[in-house]
């Protein structure tokens, strides 16, 4: 599926263009933007690979459903953390997220590409 | 917030209103279509008139330049007469008209559909037609007709009693007018 | 003109529809499913007129006849359902009415709705066909006065070159097999009306062409008493040679009969067609004043399909993709459907406030009141709320006029629908400290001005629905009022026990600390 593939290749560089920030020290107003996109763009992405799922009758359905949805909710959790947050747990704070995308894109989505593909 | 009591009885209304508004006027108010006492004339026939001009014979000649299922020697006009109707009742005029035959070539009947509600009673009836005007005729108006111009006149008297419908058709095998009632 | 007569009218019926919904509920109050309606009675019509057909005999004696023995000696059966036959015509006249009103004042017949408009006019046609014809095939002296009358009024005709009324000149000139003409013409008329019926609907996604359960076991049981205690019968059999002097009309279908007596067939003829031109122009005419449609931004549309999922009017498609990106659909708004209500908006996930206003470009948008703009209004308003218990108030402009709940503790965002608000705003609001607590109010449930967007509404903040609202987004912080145009004492109210309940509740903490819009980065310039 080139366009979910797409997709994974411009949020990944969005989390590494989050994390250069970070350490660079930019701005919190940067970091928002950052956050607000990836937000945005993960959002969309999930939403299309749930309607290739469904169209596809995808037999983990629920199971990366829920996945999405518990990714969204822990990015939000780290967007309102950031709002609240201090300067020296910026960095754990990129690292959190960007395993958690790592990691379900080596589980659930691997499992999706093998199946649709 | 009204009680479920309250509601139901609501509802019930609700639902009877509807019943009353349309079981009602799905046949009420009656409608008084013709007050009582009265009859009916109804003139009414289709009929063709004759040829406008006279049917003539084809030359050999013209024959034989016509295909060969073509060969008919009495050839007619197409064209036909209009009809020419007046109506009498009690020596007075009631309706009079000359009607058109219908189609693009003229060559269809002439027809007429006419009602006249009475009063119930004694009349008189008198009805004359002509169905004979030639292609050279002027005559536009049935008033500048003559009594002896009419090829069919018929006078008859009737009695109609109330709530009577009697028509008037002309059919030509019949030789003339037909009344029914 | 037109317009201060639409006001009036929408406000009668909503005066009407409040006193049904405090009755019954908004699942039973009939004038939310007035074509719905229609429907199920044409379905009763079809299924007692098949009963009716097995019995019926073409016959100028047996036509009569046969309908008085199903009226008279089997009148437990065959004359229930000769009654349900007839009240369920005149009921499917009554909402055909009542339909068409509505719909005229409410103002849903212009622009993209105009075929929805213009299919329904043959369909009136065909209805009234389809009446007369049953009342003819009785031939009791009311099918004769209909017969002579009609044929008369059709004569007038200019291209029928035999009068049609010489078939009913006396009884010589009726025969048996005028009557299977007709009983066939019976069956082809309503057969085209369903079809008729069927194209209306088209322009809908998931149009409702059944009642709600508890609405059709009622009528259907009304009905049904109406035809026992008021058995629908025949008049006095029909005679040509005689006169009919009085008769029995239905007035919901022969209501114009009576005007061919006072008035010349011609000048009935003009009444009609000028009515139906008068219909089939009405989307057209003045004022005219179309709405921007929706926008799509290839940049941010993956085509994901949500807004094509959630249009209630079917204008949003997904087509192969036509820009350089590598995704395989994008939305395509068709500007031919749009009503520009936003639903799809609302519905699509880059339609996020958290984005960064320079950024905040959806998918999918809407010109004329677009995200950017929601979120810079919700902001702005924000900022000058004070107190524990302030709110946030976004409403649809078909329901009350927001303008009035406005206070020190309450600002208001209006929308084209409340569906077009992402429920990401919701969040947002909340959040962000930008309010203490969200109130969604717009129009009568049941009664969407754009058909589905309460519906969705509702079904995106119970998590049912994508995009669903954040499970973390606290639910006693977010209420619905779906209180329609004229329930803005109930929308008070109720906003009012609101804010009680989040004064109560305490402000919205964070971890144990207090979430205060000052803290967010937005309140600086954002």
């Amino acid at each position: 599926m080139p366009g979910v593939d797409h997709e994974h290749k411009v949020l990944v560089d969005l989390l590494n263009r989050l994390y250069e920030n970070l350490m660079r020290e930019s701005t919190a107003e940067e970091v928002e933007e950052f956050l607000g996109e990836i937000y945005a763009r993960i959002s969309a992405h999930f939403a299309l690979e749930e309607n290739i799922m469904r169209e596809q009758h995808y037999d983990q359905y629920s199971e990366h459903k829920a996945d999405h949805e518990r990714l969204l909710d822990e990015i939000r959790d780290i967007m309102d953390d950031h709002t609240a947050m201090e300067n020296s747990d910026k960095d754990k704070f990129a690292e959190r997220l960007k395993s958690w995308f790592v990691n379900h894109f080596k589980t659930q989505d691997a499992r999706l590409h093998g199946r649709l593909s | 917030m009204m009680t479920r009591v309250l509601q139901y009885i609501g509802q019930v209304v609700a639902y009877g209103g509807f019943i009353i508004f349309v079981g009602y006027l799905s046949a009420a108010p009656a409608y008084v279509h013709l007050q009582p006492g009265q009859a009916q004339i109804k003139l009414s026939f289709s009929h063709a008139g004759k040829p406008v001009s006279e049917c003539r014979e084809r030359s050999d000649e013209e024959l034989a330049r016509l295909a060969p299922n073509m060969r008919v020697r009495k050839v007619c006009p197409r064209e036909r007469s209009g009809v020419a109707v007046v109506l009498e009742v009690d020596d007075k005029l009631l309706y009079s008209d000359i009607l058109q035959p219908s189609g693009l070539k003229k060559d269809g009947t002439s027809t007429t559909y006419r009602k006249f509600t009475v009063k119930a009673g004694k009349y008189k009836i008198k009805i004359k037609l002509k169905d004979d005007f030639r292609k050279s005729t002027t005559i536009k108006d049935v008033s500048k007709l003559n009594a002896g111009d009419f090829n069919y006149t018929y006078s008859r008297k009737v009695y109609l009693g109330a709530g009577k419908i009697m028509v008037i058709d002309f059919n030509k095998e019949a030789d003339g007018f037909v009344f029914s009632f | 003109m037109l317009e201060r007569t639409q006001r009036s009218g929408r406000r009668l019926f909503e005066w009407v529809e409040a006193g049904f919904n405090r009755i019954g509920g908004h699942r039973w109050n009939p004038f939310y499913q007035l074509g719905a309606l229609s429907f199920f009675f044409f379905w009763i019509i079809t299924v007692s007129g098949l009963y009716l057909y097995i019995f019926f005999r073409t016959g100028t004696t047996a036509a009569y006849e046969s309908v008085e023995y199903l009226t008279i000696d089997q009148w437990y059966l065959g004359g229930v359902m000769r009654s349900l036959h007839r009240y369920a015509s005149d009921a499917f006249v009554v909402t055909i009415v009542l339909h068409i009103l509505r719909e005229f004042f409410i103002g849903r017949y212009r622009y993209f709705r105009w075929f929805s408009w213009v299919t329904g006019v043959p369909l009136l046609w065909l209805t009234f066909a389809a009446g007369i014809g049953g009342y003819w095939l009785v031939w009791d002296s009311l099918a004769q006065y209909i017969a002579i009358t009609t044929a008369e009024w059709l004569d007038w005709l200019p291209f029928l070159t035999d009068p049609i009324a010489r078939n009913f000149l006396n009884q010589a000139s009726m025969s048996d097999r005028f009557f299977s003409l007709l009983s066939f013409l019976h069956i082809a008329i309503p057969l085209f009306l369903l079809l008729g019926m069927w194209i209306h609907i088209q322009r809908m996604t998931l149009p409702r062409s059944n009642p709600t359960r508890i609405l059709a076991v009622g009528t259907i049981s009304a009905l049904l008493v109406l035809s026992f205690i008021l058995p629908a019968t025949s008049q006095e059999p029909a005679n040509l040679d005689n006169l009919v002097f009085t008769v029995n009309l239905d007035w919901f279908y022969l209501n114009f009969y009576p005007l061919l007596d006072k008035w010349s067939a011609g000048s009935i003829w003009a009444l009609v067609f000028g009515v139906t031109l008068l219909l089939v122009v009405m989307p057209w005419l003045p004022p005219h004043k179309p709405e921007p449609v929706a926008v799509v931004d290839l940049e941010n549309c993956n085509g994901c399909g949500r807004c094509f999922d959630d249009c209630p009017f079917g204008a949003v498609d997904m087509f192969p993709r036509t820009d350089n990106l590598p995704f395989s659909h994008e939305a395509v708004v068709d500007s031919a459907l749009c009503a520009s209500c936003g639903i799809c908006v609302g519905s699509c996930p880059t339609a996020t406030p958290f984005r960064r206003a320079t950024a905040l470009v959806p998918g999918i948008d809407m010109p004329q009141l677009k995200i950017a703009d929601i979120r810079d209004k919700t902001v702005q308003a924000a900022e000058k709320l004070t107190g524990h218990d302030r709110v946030i108030v976004y409403g649809c402009r078909n329901g009350t006029d927001i303008n009035r709940l406005q206070g020190s503790g309450v600002a208001v965002i209006s929308l084209p629908c409340i569906s077009a608000l992402p429920p990401s705003f919701i969040d947002f609001v909340i959040a962000r400290g930008h309010a203490e607590g969200v109130f969604l109010t717009g129009c009568q449930q049941g009664d969407c001005y754009y058909r589905l967007g309460i519906d969705w509404t509702e079904q995106r903040i119970a998590g049912l629905r994508d995009p669903a609202l954040r499970k973390k987004v606290p639910r006693e912080r977010v209420a619905t009022c779906w209180s329609g145009p004229v329930g803005f004492a109930r929308q008070k109210a109720e906003l009012v026990s609101f804010r009680a309940q989040l004064l109560e509740m305490g402000p919205n903490r964070r971890n144990g600390a207090i979430i205060n819009k000052t803290d967010t980065p937005d309140s600086k310039g954002g």
